[in-house]
């Protein structure tokens, strides 16, 4: 980074569906804060587990995954996998979000000086855990679960090695977990679950669902109204509050603003006219999220669509756990088989119209790496686009290299700009 | 003296030469299934095929990293690149079972770069589930009707309950093995065992009864050895080449037991008897303990297996053989160092790399090892 004195620009004021969200997040912190101060039950869960579950309960629960995704923008993620890979011993070739959360979590329990993160999650009493997003998910929660000496309640969402619907004996597993599950909270909790609550939970998740979907898919206009990047910052809702009706308020307001962008021509890409539509394929590089953005838009890239946001829109009819289950089996892309997840890219890459495909090759996510290694054949054939990797790491600041992200932007920009000229 | 050391070379020729057994079972027109890992192997020997273990080898992958990223596990990259240049030529299938990251890569990398048939199936995790047990059943039904494809034909229960018990007095006879062998540990040296473990990967159960039970008798009727240095017990995925091992022999250290993927872990849960054939075979994923890739609820369960295990045997040491990039055992590395270590007893890691047949940093750990006299 230059040392020259560098003049901030002013920021801009959040629009209104921002301010909603923050203020969503804040909340779910308090809840949780409120019932660690009472002693009550605290969940720390995967990014993907069905969360209708605790809900019903009324049982707070925030999530490792997103709470590292916002250190790891703030720079903050050093100090916790120093400890995972120094103190503990944990290799630094495992997923830094985990590097990052056993440190915490051996810092929570260990260390009296300990000092939170802007957003300090708290000391958690149980752990849920669905291996759909990955299955060294699984590993990463039994070393929570030792250091800090709680149980996990587990969703085995079974990886799906074909291109079909999960099969009948997989969707009945996954209820069976379901019910299972319920059954072990009720005695851990000591509450009676309400199923008509959970009915209810599930159609608000269902209509939260719909509502983000139809929001990313006004993202295909030319240009698109939103900077790509802003998805990112969207999903955090549905991440943590899909079934709470404040985050349906949240969507309705971002779709308002999207169909304002649309009406009056605007974007929030800004004023950088909008030379190059790329899917982006991959978890944000979040150390590196201003640096990605910068660069793109100085050759005219905006990131109009990426796969990973889609990963918490699940749609099954409220009371049928065959189904629920079954989503929670087709949800991320990394329980999809890459001739599945890739051809759903570029069909969604064809649909967006886009120039090119610049994959993350995320350091700490070996499966979705695959995919960008076994697919681009795929795209490529599909889409007619050309596609660029770069290495990074989702919370890990030591592996991306700012001069080897704008080269192969560079790259990109010049396959993109001769087909542009050839068309 | 002489049946053990033609019988000793005879698996050291096996575990080094897989190729050739695999051409030898071609010729005599046996159809042969790949199996990485835990698979259903009675399956494929009640179909009347050979069941043949998938372990890579040590070769520096030059067209698998068009499909598999350099920093995954170096054992199924050389798998994928064996695969992809021609060395598994003569199977008629591979039997994949998901169980981590890395083989749900490889399961798509498989299809897009091998011309093998993959019959990939998922072990359930959560298996303390009441859903588990009928859940695997019907995984296994799946794999049995893919496998009846290969073979061209179907079996009955009581002829797969019968490749069960072959399975099963198979498992006993190795277990019995590795036994007699800590007698012995001036002939069963730590090449000489994994040799016999390694090849027993590759030959049919019925073969591997035979041979290993006529090196037991021939083991027996020599003298019982005082092993007067040190022992050590061997977890991970693999332990090779014989470059390393060799490196436990010459400081004096003997390897006692082990709790790799490539040798005990296959073999210490039998099938247990149950209602029905497919029954025993799912019931038996439900029952091993103390593996990285079978969740436990007992989150403790490998590190007190290996404490177990170390006690039961007299070993002085267990080393943790890292399989390069194997993220699944490197989330146990600290956990089970540390619980061998609060037990008393001495452990360490060690790297274990396919790509390379550089083994120096480990043998220096050795060495290391050898020479404190803690």
């Amino acid at each position: 980074m230059s040392e020259e004195a560098v003049v901030k620009k002013p920021k801009r004021p959040l629009p209104k569906s921002r301010v909603m969200l923050n203020a969503l997040v804040d909340s779910i912190y308090e809840d949780a804060y409120e019932a660690e101060r009472k002693g009550e039950p605290v969940g720390w869960s995967t990014s993907i587990f069905p969360q209708e579950i605790c809900a019903t309960f009324g049982v707070p629960v925030l999530f490792p995954e997103n709470n590292a995704a916002g250190i790891a923008a703030r720079h903050d993620s050093t100090r916790f996998i120093q400890t995972s890979e120094g103190k503990l011993g944990y290799s630094n070739d495992i997923c830094s979000y985990a590097r990052l959360s056993i440190g915490m979590a051996h810092q929570i329990a260990n260390d009296p000086d300990y000092e939170p993160p802007a957003l300090r999650m708290p000391r958690p009493t149980f752990l849920l855990c669905a291996t759909n997003s990955c299955f060294e998910l699984l590993k990463w929660y039994e070393c929570l679960s030792r250091e800090l000496d709680i149980p996990i309640f587990m969703q085995d969402c079974l990886f799906n090695c074909f291109e079909e619907e999960p099969a009948v004996h997989r969707n009945k597993f996954g209820k069976s977990q379901i019910l299972h599950n319920i059954q072990r909270m009720e005695e851990f909790f000591g509450k009676k679950f309400d199923w008509e609550k959970f009915e209810e939970i599930q159609k608000i998740s269902g209509e939260n669902s719909r509502l983000f979907d139809e929001c990313v898919a006004m993202n295909d206009k030319n240009p698109s109204p939103l900077n790509g990047f802003d998805l990112f910052n969207y999903m955090a809702p549905m991440v943590i509050a899909r079934g709470r009706r404040e985050t349906t308020e949240v969507l309705l307001q971002l779709k308002r603003e999207i169909q304002e962008h649309i009406d009056n021509g605007t974007t929030t890409f800004g004023s950088t006219k909008e030379e190059y539509r790329v899917d982006w394929e991959g978890i944000a590089c979040w150390p590196n999220l201003g640096y990605n953005l910068k660069t793109m838009k100085k050759y005219g890239i905006n990131c109009v669509t990426n796969g990973y946001v889609g990963a918490w829109s699940l749609h099954y009819t409220p009371g049928n756990l065959e189904e629920m289950a079954s989503q929670y089996m087709l949800s991320s892309t990394n329980v999809l088989s890459t001739r599945s997840m890739m051809g759903k890219r570029s069909d969604v890459a064809n649909r967006f119209g886009c120039d090119g495909m610049l994959c993350h090759v995320n350091r700490s996510c070996k499966y979705m790496t695959y995919h960008m290694f076994v697919g681009r054949e795929i795209v490529e054939e599909k889409c007619k686009i050309p596609v660029v990797t770069f290495d990074g790491d989702q919370a890990d600041p030591t592996i991306f290299n700012e001069a080897q992200f704008e080269t192969r932007v560079q790259g990109l920009v010049e396959i993109m700009k001769q087909n542009k000229e050839g068309k | 003296m002489a049946d053990v050391r033609a019988l000793l070379e005879e698996f050291d020729r096996i575990s080094k030469s897989p190729k050739q057994l695999l051409k030898e079972y071609n010729e005599a027109g046996e159809k042969v299934v790949g199996c990485f890992y835990y698979t259903p192997q009675p399956l494929i020997t009640a179909l009347g095929m050979v069941p043949m273990g998938l372990w890579g080898g040590q070769v520096n992958p030059q067209v698998a990293g068009k499909y598999s990223p350099i920093f995954t596990c170096s054992i199924l990259r050389s798998c994928l690149e064996y695969g992809m240049t021609g060395e598994y030529e003569g199977l008629s299938a591979a039997i994949m079972p998901i169980l981590c990251d890395t083989f749900r890569g490889t399961c798509s990398a498989w299809r897009a770069g091998v011309n093998i048939k993959l019959i990939p199936f998922v072990h359930p995790q959560n298996r303390k589930d009441p859903g588990a047990l009928d859940y695997l059943i019907e995984e296994y039904k799946y794999v049995k009707s893919e496998l009846e494809d290969v073979a061209g034909k179907t079996c009955t229960d009581a002829e797969l309950k019968a490749s069960i018990r072959l399975h099963n007095q198979k498992n006993k006879v190795i277990r019995e093995f590795c036994s007699v062998a800590n007698d012995h540990l001036d002939i069963i040296t730590a090449v000489e065992r994994h040799h016999v473990m390694k090849a027993i990967t590759f030959m049919k159960p019925e073969i591997i009864i035979e041979k290993l039970t006529a090196l037991i008798e021939a083991l027996k009727a020599e003298p019982v050895c005082n092993w007067t240095g040190k022992k050590v017990i061997l977890t991970g995925i693999t332990a090779e080449p014989d470059d390393l091992l060799a490196g436990f022999t010459a400081n004096n250290i003997a390897v006692v037991g082990d709790d790799l993927m490539q040798e005990s872990r296959l073999y210490r849960t039998d099938y247990p008897s149950a209602n029905s054939a497919m029954e025993s075979l799912a019931l038996q994923w439900l029952q091993i303990k103390g593996c990285s890739m079978a969740h436990d609820d007992n989150n403790r369960a490998r590190g007190e297996n290996l404490v177990e295990m170390a006690r039961a045997k007299g070993a002085d040491a267990v080393v943790c053989c890292m399989m390069r990039f194997c993220d699944t055992e490197e989330y146990d590395e600290p956990y089970i160092l540390e619980t061998v270590r609060n037990a008393g007893f001495m452990a360490f890691s060690i790297d274990i790399d396919q790509s390379t047949s550089d083994s120096g940093q480990a043998i220096t750990k050795i060495q290391a090892f050898a020479e404190n006299n803690v």
